[in-house]
Parts: C-alpha cells; sequence; structure tokens
C-alpha cells in the first residue's frame, strides 16, 4: 500500500479544498490519469494520478479542506514498490521553517550535499603582470598559420611588440633562414624574374602584393568611369617620342580642366586641385608594375622629360627607384600600348582623379574631305573618378589631350 | 568556524549588519513570519521585530518603491524578490529611481537598496522561478549587479552590497544555496565588489562564469586538466559594472577565452564580456572567443532543464574548439 500526500500546489500554500474526485475506491488508474481536482487561494488544479494502481482509500470529500502533506488517496500500486516520478513526488510535508529538516524551499527541489568547498581564490588580478606573449591580429595570425610562420620566433615590429602582416611576410616561409626575426632589405625572399608555372599556391608579396591592396582600393572606393577616344598623328612631323608627348597633352589637358590634375579625399568630401602636373607613369617590370613620378610635367622641355623617364625607368627596373618618387602624384599615364590593346578601363588610384591609357598606335582609315585617308591614330582611355569629377570636366580635358596631340609638334 | 551553507551565509550577513547598523531594515514578501521562501531572513523577524523585517504584499512594485523611499529617508532596506521571475513588476522603480537617484539629485543623494533574488535554475521548479536575465539589470547604468558562487562570497558580498551608497542587485543562485558547505567566519568583514575572483589558475585559456555556473565550469577545469589544458577560471562575482582588468590581464596570459553562462545567449553578458576582449584584447587572442550558454528560449521544466544549463561537457567541447578550429 502506497499513501500520496496532498503536495503542495503552489508557493508555500498551506492547504486546498478538495473540488471533486475523478475517480472512487477500486478504480483501476493508469498513471498521469486525472484523478481530484482541488482549488487552491491561487488556482483551481487538476492533480494526476501519481501511479498506476488500484484506489484502496480516499482520505477526503468534496469540500473538505486537505492540509499539504495530508493523506489523500491509498494506492495499490502495480508492480509492487514502483516510485512515481521525481516531478510528481510532493516535497516533503509543509513543516515549521525553524525546524531542522526544512527542505528550503516551497518549490520545486532544493540539491544539498555533505560536501565541504573548500576554495583558494585571488580577489582581482595580478594588476599590471603582463606575460611575455605574442601580440597580433587575428588576420596576422591567420596569415602566419596559413604559411606555417612561428609567431613566436619573430618580433613584432608595430606598437607595443604588435607583430604585423609585414613580419610575417618578411619572415620567409617557415622563418627558416631567420628564426630571431625579420630578414633585413627582404630582397631574398623577392619571387624570380619567371616565376615557375607549377600550380603551387603563391603568396604575393612585394610589387604585386601592393598592387592588389591599390586596386582593390580602387574598385572598393573610386566611382571610375572611363571614357574612349582617339588622337589623330597624321599631322605628326617627327613620328617618335610618344610618351613625352603624352605627357605634354596631360598637362594641356590639365590647363584646361585642372579638376582632373587633383587629389580627393572621400571620407571627408574635400579635393585639392593642384596646379603642378605631376603625372605617375607606369612601368611594367618582370616583378610587377611600378610607378614612379615625373614632376612638374608642364614646365619641362621635351629633352628634359625624356631624359628623367629614362632615368626613372631604368631606375625601375633594377628597383632603385627613392621612395618619395613613388609617391604624390596628381595624374597617372598607362602606356599599355607598347604592348597590346587599343582601350582599356584603367583604375584610377586614390587619392588621384585621372588616368590615362594610351592604346596601339595604329593606321586607321579615316574619312576626310573628299575621301578617304590611312591616318596615324592613338586610342585614349581617360578614367576618371566620377565621385568629383563630372562627365563635362573629363570630356573637356580628354578634348584638350587631344588637341595637344594633334599638334604637328 | 563553522561550515555553513550560502543559504546560512546569506541569514548571517543579514543578521551581522542589522546587528550593527540600526538603519538596515529587511522587506519583502514572506520573508518575515515565514522566514523567507527559501529561509534566507529565518529568525530576522525574532531577533530585530517587525518593525525591521516587514512582511509585505505580494506587490514588487511596491517593494520596489518602498525601498526608494526608505533609502531616500536614510534607511538601508534589504528587499527580497521571491523569485528572479517576479522582478519585473519592480523594473520601473529599479530603472527610473533607485539607478539614477544620484544622478537625477546631482549627488545629493543616494539610493543604498539591496534587492536580493534568487537566481537561475537547476531545482525543478516550475516557470518564471529560474530566471537568469542578469543582462536586463547589467545594461542599466547606476546599478550594480552581484552574483556570488559561494557561501564566504555570498557572506562578504552581501554585506559589502548593505554598506554600498548605491542600489546593488544581488543574484543568489538558487541551486547553490545549500549544495555544498563552506567555513565562514561571521566577523563582518565585507569582500570587494567590482572585482572578478580568480577561482584556479591557468595558463592555456581563460573561463569567465558567475553564480551557478562555477559549478560546471569549475568541473570542466578539472577534467580539462587531466588532458594537460590548464585552465583559468574567473567568477565575474560583479556582473556590472565588469572587473575588465582582470579578465584582459587573464586572457594576456592564455590567449583564450570562453565564456559561460546560463542565461540565454542573445545579448547576454557575455556578448558585453567577448566586447570588451575584442576592443582592448583582440591582440592577445590566440583563437575565437567561445561562449557556452543557456538557448534563446525560457528554461524548460524539469525534464529538459540540465538540457537548457551548460553541461560540463559542452564546456570542454568549447574550450577544446579554441585549440582547433581557427
Amino acid at each position: 500500500m502506497t499513501t500520496f500526500h496532498l503536495p503542495d500546489l503552489g508557493e508555500g500554500l498551506p492547504e486546498a479544498e478538495i473540488v471533486n474526485w475523478h475517480v472512487k475506491v477500486g478504480d483501476r488508474v493508469q498513471l498521469d490519469q486525472p484523478m481530484v481536482s482541488v482549488e487552491t487561494a491561487k488556482a483551481l488544479v487538476e492533480v494526476p494520478s501519481p501511479y498506476s494502481g488500484v484506489v484502496k482509500a480516499l482520505h477526503a470529500n468534496a469540500g473538505d479542506i486537505v492540509a499539504t502533506g495530508a493523506p489523500l488517496v491509498d494506492f495499490e500500486v502495480e508492480g509492487g514498490a514502483a516510485k512515481a516520478p521525481a516531478m510528481r513526488s510532493p516535497p516533503a510535508p509543509k513543516v515549521d521553517p525553524k525546524r531542522a529538516d526544512d527542505s528550503g524551499t516551497v518549490v520545486g527541489n532544493m540539491p544539498t550535499s555533505n560536501e565541504e568547498l573548500i576554495e583558494n581564490v585571488i580577489a582581482g588580478g595580478t594588476r599590471g603582470a603582463r606575460t611575455e606573449r605574442v601580440r597580433a591580429a587575428p588576420a596576422v595570425r591567420a596569415l602566419a598559420k596559413k604559411l606555417g610562420v612561428d609567431l613566436e620566433l619573430l618580433r613584432g615590429s608595430g606598437r607595443g611588440g604588435l607583430i604585423t602582416v609585414d613580419d610575417v611576410m618578411t619572415s620567409g616561409k617557415g622563418a627558416r633562414s631567420s628564426p630571431s626575426g625579420p630578414t633585413a632589405g627582404s630582397s631574398a625572399a623577392r619571387p624570380g624574374p619567371t616565376p615557375p608555372a607549377t600550380g603551387e599556391t603563391q603568396q604575393l608579396r612585394g610589387l604585386r602584393r601592393g598592387m592588389a591592396h591599390t586596386m582593390a582600393l580602387s574598385r572598393d572606393t573610386v566611382a571610375n568611369c572611363t571614357l574612349f577616344d582617339d588622337a589623330d598623328l597624321h599631322a605628326w612631323i617627327r613620328k617618335s617620342d610618344y610618351t613625352t608627348r603624352m605627357l605634354r597633352a596631360l598637362a594641356a589637358g590639365a590647363q584646361a580642366e585642372p579638376g582632373l590634375n587633383a587629389h580627393f579625399d572621400g571620407e571627408s568630401s574635400t579635393r585639392q586641385i593642384f596646379a603642378r602636373v605631376d603625372v605617375a607613369v607606369a612601368v611594367d617590370t618582370a616583378e610587377g608594375l611600378i610607378v614612379p613620378v615625373l614632376r612638374n610635367v608642364g614646365g619641362k622641355t621635351a629633352d628634359q622629360l625624356r631624359g628623367e623617364l629614362k632615368t626613372l625607368k631604368e631606375a625601375s627596373i633594377a628597383r632603385t627607384v627613392a621612395p618619395e618618387d613613388l609617391r604624390d602624384f596628381t595624374i597617372m599615364l598607362s602606356n599599355f600600348g607598347t604592348i597590346a590593346g587599343r582601350y582599356a578601363t584603367p583604375l584610377v588610384v586614390p587619392p588621384a582623379v585621372a588616368i590615362m591609357g594610351a592604346g596601339v598606335l595604329r593606321h586607321d582609315v579615316v574619312a576626310v574631305m573628299g575621301g578617304i585617308e590611312a591616318h596615324l591614330r592613338m586610342p585614349l582611355s581617360l578614367t576618371f573618378d566620377h565621385r568629383c569629377v563630372t562627365g563635362g570636366e573629363a570630356a573637356r580635358f580628354l578634348a584638350a589631350v587631344i588637341k595637344d596631340l594633334e599638334l604637328a609638334e | 568556524m563553522p561550515k555553513i551553507t550560502m543559504i546560512e551565509a546569506i541569514t548571517m550577513a543579514h543578521a551581522w549588519e542589522m546587528a550593527h547598523d540600526d538603519s538596515v531594515v529587511v522587506l519583502g514578501e514572506d520573508v518575515g513570519v515565514n522566514g523567507g521562501v527559501f529561509r534566507a531572513t529565518a529568525g530576522l523577524q525574532e531577533k530585530f521585530g517587525k518593525e525591521r523585517v516587514q512582511d509585505t504584499p505580494l506587490a514588487e512594485g511596491m517593494i520596489g518603491g518602498m525601498s526608494v523611499g526608505m533609502a531616500a529617508q536614510g534607511l538601508k532596506p534589504v528587499a527580497e524578490i521571491q523569485f528572479m521571475g517576479f522582478i519585473y513588476p519592480a523594473f520601473d522603480q529599479i530603472v527610473n529611481h533607485m539607478s539614477r537617484m544620484r544622478h537625477r539629485t546631482r549627488g545629493r543623494l543616494t539610493c543604498p537598496v539591496v534587492i536580493r533574488t534568487p537566481h537561475g535554475g537547476g531545482i525543478h521548479a516550475p516557470e518564471c522561478h529560474s530566471e537568469s536575465t542578469e543582462a536586463m539589470l547589467a545594461h542599466i547604468p547606476g546599478l550594480r549587479v552581484v552574483c556570488p558562487s559561494s557561501p564566504a562570497r555570498a557572506y562578504g558580498l552581501l554585506l559589502a552590497s548593505i554598506r554600498d551608497p548605491d542600489p546593488v542587485v544581488f543574484l543568489e543562485p538558487v541551486r547553490l544555496y545549500r549544495l555544498v558547505r563552506q567555513e565562514v567566519a561571521d566577523d563582518g568583514a565585507a569582500l570587494p565588489l567590482d572585482v572578478c575572483y580568480i577561482l584556479r589558475e591557468g595558463t592555456d585559456v581563460t573561463l569567465v562564469t558567475w553564480g551557478a555556473m562555477t559549478f560546471e565550469t569549475m568541473r570542466a577545469a578539472d577534467q580539462l586538466a587531466k588532458d594537460g589544458v590548464s585552465a583559468e577560471v574567473i567568477d565575474l562575482a560583479t556582473i556590472s559594472p565588469i572587473d575588465r582588468d582582470t579578465i584582459l590581464e587573464s586572457v594576456a596570459k592564455t590567449g583564450r577565452l570562453v565564456i559561460v553562462h546560463e542565461a540565454a545567449r542573445n545579448c547576454g553578458v557575455g556578448a558585453e564580456i567577448a566586447a570588451i576582449v575584442a576592443e582592448h584584447g583582440l591582440y592577445d587572442l590566440q583563437a575565437p572567443i567561445q561562449r557556452v550558454t543557456g538557448y534563446d528560449t525560457v528554461m524548460p521544466l524539469a525534464r529538459l532543464e540540465y538540457e537548457y544549463i551548460p553541461s560540463v561537457a559542452r564546456i570542454v567541447e568549447a574550450v577544446r574548439a579554441t585549440f582547433t578550429d581557427h
């Protein structure tokens, strides 16, 4: 025989009123079958049968008020000593809260143990005791992992010993030759002029890596818009010196529309328009694109320009261009036509706002008054940053460039 | 020294402070005659009288409002909210008055109230009795949120909270009320607020947790130690304001951070800790930060309760992930 006591149906409710029974003595009941409805100070509650078995006795009638913990139903439980599930077994009968065997709660089951807690606790940190551990941004850690570089072997060149991308790049893969730190000059790390086509994944370095960065920057920030046209060189007296003529033409364009010889800062929406035309000239080398700057193009003679250009090109190929000759340009020129290609959509490198590309010279059939002639023509592609240059300005610039290029000399 | 449970330590702290400071008063539902739903205030009314230990009607908004008024007039009320799920009617008083009394009066009045309430689940209680919504409180400027994880810290931090001139919500991990015993001297010595407590020193990974989850987290650290992983376990203790220095120093040492809390994940306090470390300790991290939390749903009833509460296995798994998944 098992006796079911009235459980606490609220939080510390002392009693409940029996509203009506759903079972009677002798009934065979199933676990969870509705057994009795009781009303507490809080709610009307259906109490399900906590056991499967036969009802042997009911200890209260409908309308009776029963104290929490008092016997309610006697069962002949099936399977003998079957225990009600933990949730349904009522908590200990309501007792005086001051008594020692108090369960400590009137809701749920309070876990207890005799385990003694022995702690060795430190309040607050060991202030200021910074350990010598590698500090690196997540991207740098990822790069090092990819390249198999052990960051522990590097000395960070960043603020507070922070390891930078460059530290990892210049360490050489796995820091094989230089476990103590970045190699000076890093020339050994550069790929040879003819990289082997082995299908191996190569880490971009140096110039090519720089190009990846600036081109992505251009793509992400500049509103590149390109205008195409041709300059008819039929009137030229000397068929040479294309680059110096193009440089001069750029200066003429800048004079007509200074807005293209400028810097633009998209963040602050400010621009600087320059009087002096400093042209960055793209030079193709085996190791990648290098872009030295020719200063004050408008103020120099053709001979001066030719001489300076030659020097810069040689220095570029030898990789001896001074850093100051690689920055602070106001406009750009790409002469890809020396190789192939008529038109292109060259990308403006911020903060400059314009780049002009010259394609392969070709004799085109042109309609002239009274007939057709074959003229030498230079295809031109002018890309401008449409965020701060209007289409009209760009077109007038290009018109001035063409007008200057088409002069006999 | 007596070996006592957390609930006894809480009663002991009340009694000490009431005996030594006449301005301390206790109020709440069933705190007097009944001694509190969990017996936290057992015997206090007999000892200090009905004036100082007041049974209130079942009206949490009123408990909050009474506390504000008492505090403004020089008392130090210690109010009990029977379960954290019932604290919400008092939010108006907590958020609009308690937390900003100092600000509103330009420092003329502070609001030395302690609101104690059971925190978290694990005792097979019905709905609304297993809440861990500390993030809602931690978000409020001017409010201190404290959560002890041992009898000794319950005693020392409750004393500090009562003595503090500003409002404190004191969250008591219900699962730990009677789980273990600890030697606690009844000497009235408070513990510092606003600092973390390092429960275990380690070198490989920092585990930050608080309240009842210190229990699973310490066991996870034991298990990890068997695999040769040395885990540092930090008990946040004061959930707001967070002692960022201790956490950042630990992460600088270990390079890995796993945050464990029982509360739901979304916008939990763990997110704030992760943000602090991302802002100030990113370069020290060797692996992405991991969070082991409850799920974004209400605490389930008895049968699934421990599916919801982060298990030792889940914590260990998250720590392992910081060594492999990146």
